[in-house]
This record gives C-alpha cells, structure tokens and sequence, in this order.
C-alpha cells in the first residue's frame, strides 16, 4: 500500500514539474500585454487601513462585536491590496528584467535596482499574508505590514526613474 | 528482441550523454554548471565499468551489485551538488534571493532526508542480500531528495516569476523527470520484489533515456534572454503611476 502511495506521489511530481516547466517559457512578452495586467494600487488607503492608531480610535468609539467585524475586514481589505501589490511586482520583476539586459548601464542599473525591489516586496507579501490572517483570527497577533506600503513606493519610483532613462524625450509623465 | 531492447536502453542514453557532453564542452557550457559536468563524465566512466563487468565473465554477480551499489553512492551525492549548483545559477545576481532560498534548501533537504528514513523503514525490505537491500535504500532514498528540491526550486522561481537560463531550466527538468520516475518505480519495486525487477529497471532506463534526451533538446535551444516589445503603458497606466508618485512627493 504504501509502496503505491510513493508511485502515485512520484506521478503527481512529475506532471508538478512539467507543467511548472512550461511556465519557464512564459518569460518576455509584449509590455502592453504586461502594462493591462498592473492592478491599480492605491497606497495612502492602505496604510490608512494598517493604521494602528485608526484601529485604535475605533476599538474607542465601536462596541466590540461591531469592531471586531470592522477590523475583520480592514484586514481582508489589506490582503487584497498586498496581493495586487505582489501581482504588479510580479510584471514589475519581468520589467526589471528585461531593462537589465539594455546596453545603457544607466537603464540596466535602474533595472537591476527594481528587479531587486519588486522581488523583496514579492517576497514579503509572502510573509505577511499569512500573518494577517492569523491576525483575522487572534486579533492581537501580527504586527502591521507596514514595509509593503514603503517597498511599494520605493519600487513605484523605481519605475518611474527607468521609464524616464528609456523614453526621455516624453517627459516622466509619459515614460511609463 | 527483448534483449535488444533492453541494451539499446543501457547503452543509447549513455552515448548520447556523450554527446551532450562534447557539444557542451564545444560551446564552453562547461563553466556555467562545471558539478553537471563532473556528474556526466562520472555516469559515462560507471557505465563503461558496468558494462566491461557484465560482459566479462570472470567477474562474479556480486561485484556487478556492489559496483552498481558503490556508483549509486557516489552519483547520488553529485546529483545533489548539481541542484545546489541550478540553485546557485538561480541566485547569481539576485542578493534577496539568498536570504531566502539557502535555508529553504537546508530546511527542505532536512525534512525530506527525515521523511525518506521513516519511509524506508516501513517499505518493505528486498530481500536477504545486504548489497540489494542497499541498493533499493539509495535508490529510493535519493530519488525522494531530488524530486523534493527540484520541486522545491520550480515552485520557489514560479511564485517569485524569476527566470532561469534555458540550458539550466533543461538540466533541471531532466533530472526531475528522471527523480520521479525513479521515485515512483523504486518505490514499485519494493512492493513487488523480484518480479518487478526487470520492468521497474526497464523503466527508469526509459526515464534516464528521456532525461538526457531533453539535455540535448535543451542544448539546442535558442538563449530566450527577458525581452519585451510593445509600444509601451497605456495613458491611464502612466497617469496611475504619476499619480503614485505625486502621492509620495507630497507626503
């Protein structure tokens, strides 16, 4: 019995690899395919959400029934946003990337730096959803993730910068 | 024809191995994964041994298993330098990766080599010869420890959408192919014992024939360097980002 339980968990390996192979050839693409896939990420409502001290102001004024509910979903609010902040540093990485491999040391640097940051957050947003989870249910527990809000922004002006070393002539307004 | 069949499966993979190694060596592919290397001219140095030892009479049964016993040994342990050294080419200029991915490894090696001793304990033994039982150990054992880290990378360059180079992504998958089937099969033997020998041998030699056939795929294939076209954001995506950014500056 056993002995059959390891053949059907090699089989269910081995499609695992194959299909996690395929993606490998996923890599490139077209930046306008990319650029439909960012999700719009609204920081300042973020940290609004991880606030501690607005968590503090309502545990104040709400009954706790009311405020738990309240901070059940300002914590699922949150994961959402950290989870569209990971998918945009995702297609970030790709950008990353890609602007590593140019000619121009100026772009490959900027690239290398938002590969580098867009990674971190990716990693991070790993580590900190299932704390907020956690968070849902033991209240108490977990800290607030505040470096996704900052990595955030450190990684949007990163793109910022290389839109503006590869397209200069268009302005920072139009260099992404 | 069985016989054939069975010596063109011992003996195909190891002369294209061959090849693969002199192409490689050609292109300089050699310094990118030198442990592979190591590994491949070991596999070919084994199967020479081997196959003088079966062939030359004067040699009893048991040499044969311990040489096959001794070669598993030694391959198991290049193997697993090899996908720590996919690991390494999949950290190489990525510094917030080696935080993560170096304890990942040594955490997922630990946990795997506790679980592949409990599982040999329950599996059953093969027989009363020491050499086969060791034989079946190492087999089991090391195939479990190359489909969980060659799992364990996949998932880990998947989740994080980095990439690795096209010649390493194909030395990886060659193996992990081959590590599954192995898993599956050694597994399968132990069930069956010596009635399954001679299928569960016939098909991890399948599974190896296979494995260095992707190699040499792989070797062929263009470099697919992270490149993007397009005519850039849309509007809304650069006023987004502008937006983004004038939030920043007035904070």
């Amino acid at each position: 019995m056993i002995a059959l339980v390891f053949a059907l968990v090699g089989l269910l390996a081995l499609l695992l690899i194959v299909y996690l192979a395929k993606g490998h050839h996923a890599t490139g693409g077209d930046l306008d395919e990319l650029a439909a896939q960012l999700k719009p990420v609204d920081v300042n409502a973020f940290r609004n959400l991880i606030d501690e001290r607005e968590e503090e102001f309502l545990r104040e004024r709400l009954p706790a029934p009311e405020f738990k509910s309240i901070a059940r979903e300002r914590k699922l609010a949150a994961i959402e946003y950290i989870w569209s902040a990971a998918e945009n540093a995702a297609i970030l990485i790709r950008l990353g990337e890609a602007a590593k491999q140019d000619s121009d040391p100026a772009i490959s640097s900027a690239g290398e730096k938002l590969f580098e940051n867009a990674l971190r957050l990716r990693l991070y947003a790993f580590k900190v959803v299932p704390r907020l989870y956690l968070g849902i249910i033991f209240p108490s527990a977990g800290p607030a993730p505040y470096a996704v809000a900052d990595a955030y922004d450190t990684i949007t002006r990163q793109v910022v910068m290389l839109g503006c070393l590869q397209y200069p002539t268009r302005g920072m307004s139009s260099a992404l | 024809m069985f016989f054939l069949g069975y010596y063109y499966l011992w003996i195909a993979p190891h002369l294209l191995l061959a090849v693969v190694l002199v192409i490689s060596l050609r292109r300089g592919l050699h310094r990118q994964l030198p442990i592979f290397y190591s590994y491949a001219a070991f596999e070919l140095a084994q199967f020479l041994t081997l196959f003088t030892i079966s062939r030359v009479s004067p040699f009893p049964d048991t040499t044969y298993r311990w040489a096959l016993v001794l070669g598993m040994v030694i391959g198991a342990f290049l193997i697993m330098a090899v996908i720590f050294e996919l690991a390494n080419d999949l950290l190489v200029s990525r510094s917030s990766l080696t935080g993560v991915l170096r304890p990942l490894l040594r955490w997922a090696t630990a946990a795997l080599l506790l679980f592949a001793a409990i599982a040999c304990a329950i599996l059953p033994a093969l027989g009363v010869q020491y050499a086969l039982n060791m034989f079946q150990l190492l087999d089991f054992t090391s195939s479990l420890l190359q489909t969980g880290l060659l799992l364990s990378l996949f998932l880990f360059s998947r989740a994080l959408h980095i990439s690795w180079r096209s010649w390493t992504v194909g030395v990886a998958v060659g193996f992990g192919i081959n590590a599954c089937i192995t898993l599956a099969t050694a597994a399968l033997r132990a069930e069956f014992a010596r009635s399954g020998f001679i299928a569960v041998d016939i098909t991890q030699m399948a599974a190896f024939h296979v494995c260095v056939v992707i190699w040499l795929v792989y070797l062929f294939l263009p470099e697919r360097a992270p490149k993007l076209a397009g005519r850039g954001l849309e509007k809304s995506q650069m006023e987004f980002w502008d937006q983004e950014l004038e939030r920043m500056v007035r904070r």
